[in-house]
């Protein structure tokens, strides 16, 4: 067998044992949900505030992005890896015996460095695919043109969310990629009420 | 030297990994022919279980390996057969009983 396959094989059997699957979705959801809706704010507040640079929407956007990505995967490591470890010290205790060393230790540690990852990428990948449009403005050379397509964009990902939470919980899901939108649009107009008060 | 033909070995272990994959893992190693997972006692993080393994040529240390690997413990050592042949336990008198007894 190959050493990537053996790799595969591997994650798999700690994938088994960690029950990484449920936790990792629920992080995936939840995080791009999160990432998106906070670049809808991002967007329309440079709307709202009448940015004309691409570039100036593109920093402040990547800035979030990855501080978002950053935020994730610092606050799921050290949350998940305190709770495994706490769940294998209790097993420990029924056993008798250190595990630290055995499947189920590296399990519990990998399992908390997908999930960390997971938690990280998510928001920040989520977040890229809206800003894309920025980076095409020169081609377009209208800088409106960009926001309506990046928050179309980000309609687009929650949709995209939404019919992925309702397959998992075998839902319609072009119901539930419609409820997902129903949070960016209410972003949006919130987004929007600051120009018209703001002035 | 001699072969150990069979082992019965008193296994604490947690649920996961469960032992449809012990039992892959442990008919795996060389000198293994066939295993039997028993669990006869199960409660909320953890199950005994007797294993049963039977072989040409079966290494104790790999097996004890494998056990501690995947998390488990070994309480005990049940029986041992070795040799060329697997035998049974021999039936003495001291095995019947009388009646009343």
């Amino acid at each position: 067998m190959s050493p990537l396959k053996r790799w595969l094989q591997q994650l798999r059997e700690y994938e088994d044992i960690a029950e990484v699957g449920g936790i990792a979705r629920r992080y995936l959801a939840m995080n791009a949900f999160d990432g998106v809706l906070t670049i809808i704010g991002v967007l329309v507040g440079n709307y709202a505030a009448g940015v004309q640079s691409a570039r100036v929407v593109i920093f402040t956007g990547l800035a979030t992005s990855m501080a978002m990505g950053v935020s994730g995967f610092w606050g799921a490591y050290f949350t998940e890896s305190a709770e495994r470890k706490r769940d294998l010290d209790d097993l420990e205790s029924y056993t008798l015996t250190d595990l630290e060393d055995t499947k189920i230790g590296r399990a519990s540690r990998t399992a908390a460095i997908v999930v960390s990852l997971v938690d990280g990428f998510a928001p920040f990948l989520a977040a890229l695919v809206a800003l894309l449009p920025f980076f095409l403005t020169p081609l377009w050379g209208n800088i409106y043109r960009s926001y309506y397509l990046s928050l179309s964009m980000a309609l687009g990902v929650l949709f995209a969310l939404g019919a992925f939470l309702g397959a998992i919980s075998r839902e319609n899901i072009a119901l539930t990629g419609v409820k997902m939108i129903g949070a960016g649009l209410l972003s949006m107009v919130l987004g929007y009420l600051l120009k018209l008060f703001g002035g | 030297m001699g072969k150990i033909r069979r082992l019965v070995l008193d296994v604490l272990k947690p649920h996961q990994p469960t032992i449809i994959e012990w039992a892959k893992q442990l008919s795996d190693l060389e000198g293994v022919d066939a295993v039997n997972l028993n669990v006869y006692e199960i409660d909320q993080k953890v199950e005994n279980v007797k294993v049963t393994i039977q072989g040409k040529d079966i290494s104790y240390e790999k097996i004890v390996e494998l056990i501690q690997e995947n998390g488990g413990s070994l309480h005990s050592v049940d029986e041992v057969v070795g040799g060329a042949l697997i035998i049974e336990e021999s039936i003495t008198l001291q095995d019947y009983r009388r009646p009343g007894d």
